[in-house]
């Protein structure tokens, strides 16, 4: 029976059970209707003869008892939950991060089906292990002919200056992954073993979280093993590598350019282990140490997410901007555990594949239970005359590439044209140890939701094991990519490719823990959290600062339209006005001091192009936070989002003054919804007090700057009414000064009054609060320089009187404030007085 | 023959380096016709803590931190040393290059010294093209590979100019190839490229040459600094030391101080500062025979 005719037979089943023209049986069958495998290549959805596979069929007549429409809004939720928490992908080279695309469905395996390739990827792992403690030990296994020693030597992933290194904690690997594909006989394949530093856990991890609160009933229905103890174990697997109790872990990260940041940081918050860049560790005596704002503390072990030979640019490649010197020294040491070790990429080359049955047979004693795809490595004689007979009928991929890249589209030498034919003779003529050949892969089929109905597309289904002091655990779940086009080739994640959460449906009961909190009593209580690194810190102080002066911005700009609506041409206006546009001027807001105000408004709020306008103090804000993800909530950046699109808006013909001061208004609202997320949401010891600071000194100097230009004895009250406007205060003068404004009290108000939250000494007041609540790195007590100085200010501002306060001394203030700023970072920052950023030294030969 | 050598490395900073950590490879071979005597390494300021180890291939390295915060740094390594190697072979002797390649192929071994390390492309020698086609006319079918390695040693001392102002350390080897033109250490890239694009091992020698030949010899180009060569894997033959910068084949005149794939295996210092601003360096090399030193 086809599915179309199963689809039928339900349909005329539901037509016989009740009258309703649309019920689930009619909807599955609709959905099921025509759905055709590609000839001669398996399907999830349906077995060789037809019929609906069982777990799928449970899962449709479940998803049937659904609306179609129902069905569509959950997805459509599911998918702007994605959008909004920005767990987005970046492919290579782009600038900007897209979406992570989720397919509607998730792929489903019996548990049955699943033991197998559970059983098959831990046995993998345990084999590349053993290869690998080979390669960097002594070499049996090439001595004995197991594997090629030309193809390893050649290898760029051979990190020699790790041969020899015994891995602190015992093992080179720590995580493994495994792409898989079904074979034209039904049979899972491996395409590709990821050793290096597998991606995709993250994704697999959100993927659930969204496709479980997506389809509640469904979920819950099928029995879905879970997957949060797997990351419980693979912590726990990490921290056993570790020499201390109660280790620091890092997750040494690509930094926020990489292709997966996001994922790290979503993994990194997930698992409670610092985010950490090659610029925060500092390798010393024999020990690795995180730069923290509270000084150096000591890191245990490393999750590697950078490739092997960037780890360090002493050792390894010297090019490397990702990692520190002297890590190489350290793990010879054995200061600290590395998870994956470097030079683990070494076993994911495809010269490897053609070897890997035999030394499973000779370093386990059994035969491969997931095989990889038919390989012969060209630098042999016998098996390049094999190749060369079938010539034609092969694949052909560089040896020392991973063995097939569902990264890539396309295997080297498939579908090869006759200059490429040509090339590849030369290469098997001149250096044939550096090619493989392979049979072709053509990638099995999984039903997709087109939005109507399901059609099958190609897939590869990564697999994640971690090494547990208990022997290696696998996911039960996974990180499924399927193809939005119907071709048979390996898929590459990026444009026209869709993820899928991955359903392995429990044989016994599911584990009842969903999330990973441990037992209580395997953790202690502890009030001051984690750690921040310097990095992270200078990133939370310019985002306070940007944020605030972009809101400054907005404000100079919001009085320009006002005072430009005015039907007033006195002269003092025009003066005010003037004022107004010298200040966005000499800020970088706006190209000239002349111009209509709309026109002038338009550059100081949306050109991207000003280097102080609005909308680039707002993607400023947005680089810095980009590389806190792990710290900000998930509301922060959707507002902050939310900002960059209010200023971003298109010009839709000249914006007229009320478009524009629509836009300033909303883009203001925003920004103190941002300020009011960062007072309520984030944590007090973290980083809160590096924004907040940020934000303060900036606010400070903009509190002077303004009192300054239009504060000066003389100004009239058009200026003074701009003055409060700038610090939001017309209110509250109002409330407390009837007779109108006047010099000494707009003065004492913008930057005097203690009580007023938008003055010049409220601001000094919390800098010293929050440097207070800072950790002190001095054991004698003495206070650090950044108090000493607020300390100071904070004292003068208290002394003075609104009426006889000389403007040199607000301009002295002004630069004080600068002078502060230094001092925070210079004591918190990486770029401070003893970490700058490294250099290579270099001799010529 | 015996010699005294000192070589001098002055870093000059801009701004205060409060920390370095660099790597060392300055100590004369041992084996292969040398005999190493004495070497030390003074550095400035002192060095917080050093160790020693011979790297994958053997190289001696001497590793350190310096945590005093200086403008300049001085590494000042003072060595004497005794050579005295074998006459070169005679180039119509040896395997023909075809059975090397082969060999090397199929090698069994990942041991440091299997010349199977330096046969594939290195961080600093791509295989290109152009420079295999380069190296072709030297290799006919069934010629020998020493032979072949003298020929295209000769060739490229012919074809190339040297001149110390058109690459510096970091140039890629493309562009060295294509304005046929540099120092000893894109000669050696050139010639190691070539070997290799056929299947050839080959690898990169650093080390010295005296600094004033014997009496009515010429003087060498590369004598006032440190100096790079090419050691060329010549099956039962095994290792042989040519310099494609003069032309000839490596006996007494030369020392070896490390041998590794390219330039990025065996630079003399490496080392990350951290440290904002201009540094410029100095170097000075000297390479005395010790017995004309004697009154």
């Amino acid at each position: 029976m086809s599915a179309a005719a199963t689809g039928e037979a339900l349909a005329e089943a539901g037509a016989a059970g009740a009258a309703r023209a649309d019920g689930p049986a009619q909807r599955l069958a609709r959905w099921t209707a025509g759905y055709a495998p590609l000839p001669g290549l398996p399907d999830e959805l349906v077995a060789g003869d037809g019929a609906l596979r069982p777990a799928w069929d449970r899962f449709l007549r479940r998803l049937a008892g659904l609306p179609e429409c129902e069905i569509a809004a959950r997805l459509a939720a599911a998918g702007r939950h994605i959008h909004d928490t920005g767990i987005a992908y970046r492919a290579y080279g782009e600038a900007t991060e897209r979406d992570w695309p989720i397919g509607a469905l998730p792929l489903l395996i019996e548990g049955a089906e699943w033991e197998a390739i559970a059983a098959g990827v831990a046995q993998r792992a345990e084999l590349l292990e053993a290869v690998l403690t080979d390669l960097y030990g002594d070499g049996a296994l090439a001595r004995a002919g197991l594997l090629p020693a030309a193809a390893a030597a050649g290898d760029p992933e051979f990190l020699r200056p790790l041969v020899g290194v015994a891995p602190p904690g015992g093992r080179h690997l720590h995580f493994y992954a495994a792409d898989l594909a079904r074979g034209p006989d039904g049979a899972w394949r491996v395409l590709a073993d990821r050793t290096q530093a597998p991606s995709g856990a993250g994704h697999a991890l959100e993927n659930r979280l969204v496709m479980a609160r997506a389809l509640p009933e469904v979920y819950g229905a099928l029995d879905v093993e879970r997957v949060a103890s797997f990351f419980q174990a693979f912590r726990d697997g990490l921290a056993a590598a570790a020499s201390r109790q109660d280790p620091r872990i890092g997750l040494m990260s690509s930094g926020p350019y990489s292709d997966t940041y996001v994922e790290q940081a979503v993994l990194a918050r997930y698992l409670g282990f610092a985010l950490v860049e090659g610029d925060d560790l500092l390798a010393r005596d024999g020990l690795v140490y995180i730069r923290t704002v509270a000084g150096l503390k000591r890191v245990d072990v490393l999750w590697r997410r950078i490739d092997g030979d960037f780890v360090d640019p002493l050792e390894l490649n010297p090019a490397s901007r990702l990692g520190a010197p002297g890590l190489v020294e350290a793990l010879r040491a054995g200061a600290v555990a590395m998870g994956n070790m470097p030079g683990t990429g070494l076993v994911e080359s495809a010269w490897l594949a053609a070897s890997l049955p035999a030394l499973c047979e000779r370093l386990l004693g059994e035969s491969l239970r997931l095989p990889g795809l038919p390989t012969w490595w060209c630098g042999d004689p016998g098996q390049r005359e094999a190749v060369m007979a079938r010539f034609d009928a092969l694949a052909f991929r560089p040896a020392a590439a991973p063995a097939q890249g569902a990264f890539t589209s396309r295997a080297f030498g498939e579908g090869r044209d006759a200059a490429e034919t040509e090339r590849l003779r030369a290469v098997l003529r001149d250096r044939p140890g550096d090619l493989v050949a392979h049979e072709p892969v053509r990638l099995s089929t999984a039903p997709v939701w087109d939005g109507t109905r399901l059609v099958p597309r190609p897939f590869v289904l990564r697999v994640f094991a971690a090494a547990t002091p208990e022997g290696w655990r696998v996911m039960p779940g996974g990180f499924c990519r399927i193809s939005e086009t119907p071709e048979g080739r390996p898929v590459a994640m990026g444009a026209g490719v869709r993820a899928a959460d991955v359903w392995v449906l429990s044989s016994g009961s599911t584990e009842a823990q969903a999330s990973l909190l441990p037992p209580s009593d395997r953790v202690a209580v502890r009030r001051v959290p984690g750690l921040l690194p310097s990095r992270a810190a200078d990133n939370l102080f310019w985002l306070g600062r940007h944020l605030e002066r972009a809101e400054a911005v907005i404000r100079l700009t919001v009085c320009l339209l006002d005072g430009a609506g005015a039907v007033s041409t006195a002269a003092e206006d025009r003066a005010t006005s003037a004022r107004l546009r010298a200040l966005l001027h000499a800020w970088g807001a706006v190209p000239a001091v002349e111009g209509t105000a709309a026109a002038l408004a338009h550059h100081a709020l949306s050109d991207g192009g000003r280097w102080g306008s609005a909308l680039s103090h707002a993607l400023s804000a947005r680089r810095n936070a980009a590389s806190l993800r792990e710290r900000l909530s998930g509301e922060a950046w959707r507002a902050l989002s939310a900002l960059l699109a209010v200023l971003e808006a298109p010009a839709e013909g000249p914006d007229s003054e009320a478009v524009l001061l629509d836009r300033a208004e909303r883009a203001l609202s925003l920004t103190a919804s941002l300020a009011g997320l960062a007072q309520e949401n984030m944590n007090r010891a973290g980083g809160f007090a590096f924004v907040d600071m940020g934000r303060r000194v900036e606010r400070a100097v903009n509190a002077c700057r303004f009192a300054l230009d239009f504060g000066a004895a003389g100004a009239s009250t058009d200026d003074l009414g701009v003055l409060l406007d700038l610090v939001d205060s017309r209110i509250s003068y109002g409330a407390r000064y009837i007779l109108g404004v006047a010099l000494a009290p707009v003065r004492d108000m913008v930057l005097l009054d203690p009580y007023n939250p938008r003055s010049l000494a409220f601001q000094v007041e919390r800098l010293a609060e929050r440097l207070a609540g800072l950790p002190a790195l001095r054991p004698d007590g003495v206070a650090e320089a950044p108090a000493r100085l607020v300390a100071g200010l904070s004292g003068e501002i208290a002394g003075a009187e609104a009426a006889t306060l000389p403007l040199d001394t607000v301009a002295a203030w002004e630069t004080r404030l600068w002078t502060i700023a230094e001092a925070i970072g210079a004591r918190y920052f990486p770029g401070g007085s003893d970490a700058a950023r490294p250099e290579t030294l270099t001799t010529l030969a | 023959m015996l010699y005294r050598l000192r070589h001098l490395t002055a870093y000059a900073y801009r701004n205060p380096v409060g920390f370095a950590r660099c790597s060392l490879r300055l100590a004369p071979a041992a084996g292969e016709g040398q005999a190493p005597l004495s070497h030390e390494v003074v550095v400035e300021p002192a060095p917080r803590a050093a160790t020693e180890r011979g790297d994958f291939f053997g190289n001696r390295t001497v590793s350190f931190t310096v945590e005093t915060p200086h403008r300049e740094f001085r590494i000042d390594a003072r060595s004497r040393v005794r050579i005295a190697r074998p006459p070169l072979p005679d180039p119509g002797t040896g395997p023909a290059w075809e059975a090397v390649r082969d060999g090397v192929l199929g090698g069994a071994s990942l041991a440091p010294e299997a010349a199977l390390h330096f046969c594939a492309p290195s961080r600093r020698v791509p295989l290109l093209p152009e420079v295999t086609d380069y190296a072709r006319a030297s290799f006919p079918a069934g010629g020998g590979a020493y032979a072949g390695a003298f020929d295209l040693m000769r060739r490229i001392r012919a074809d190339f100019t040297f001149d110390a102002e058109a690459t510096e350390v970091g140039t890629p080897l493309a562009q060295a190839f294509a304005g046929r033109r540099g120092v000893c250490q894109d000669f050696s890239h050139v010639m190691i490229a070539a070997l290799r694009g056929l299947g050839l091992p080959a690898a990169y020698v650093s080390g010295y040459l005296r600094t004033l030949p014997p009496p009515g010899q010429p003087r060498l180009e590369g004598a006032d600094a440190s100096h790079a060569w090419v050691a060329v894997w010549c099956g039962e033959g095994g290792w042989v030391g040519l310099d494609p910068t003069n032309g000839i084949g490596v006996r007494d005149d030369h020392i070896v101080v490390a041998r590794g794939r390219d330039y990025a295996d065996v630079a003399p210092v490496a080392g990350i500062i951290a440290g904002s601003g201009a540094q410029s360096l100095r170097v000075a090399v000297d390479v005395v025979p010790e017995d004309e030193d004697e009154p």
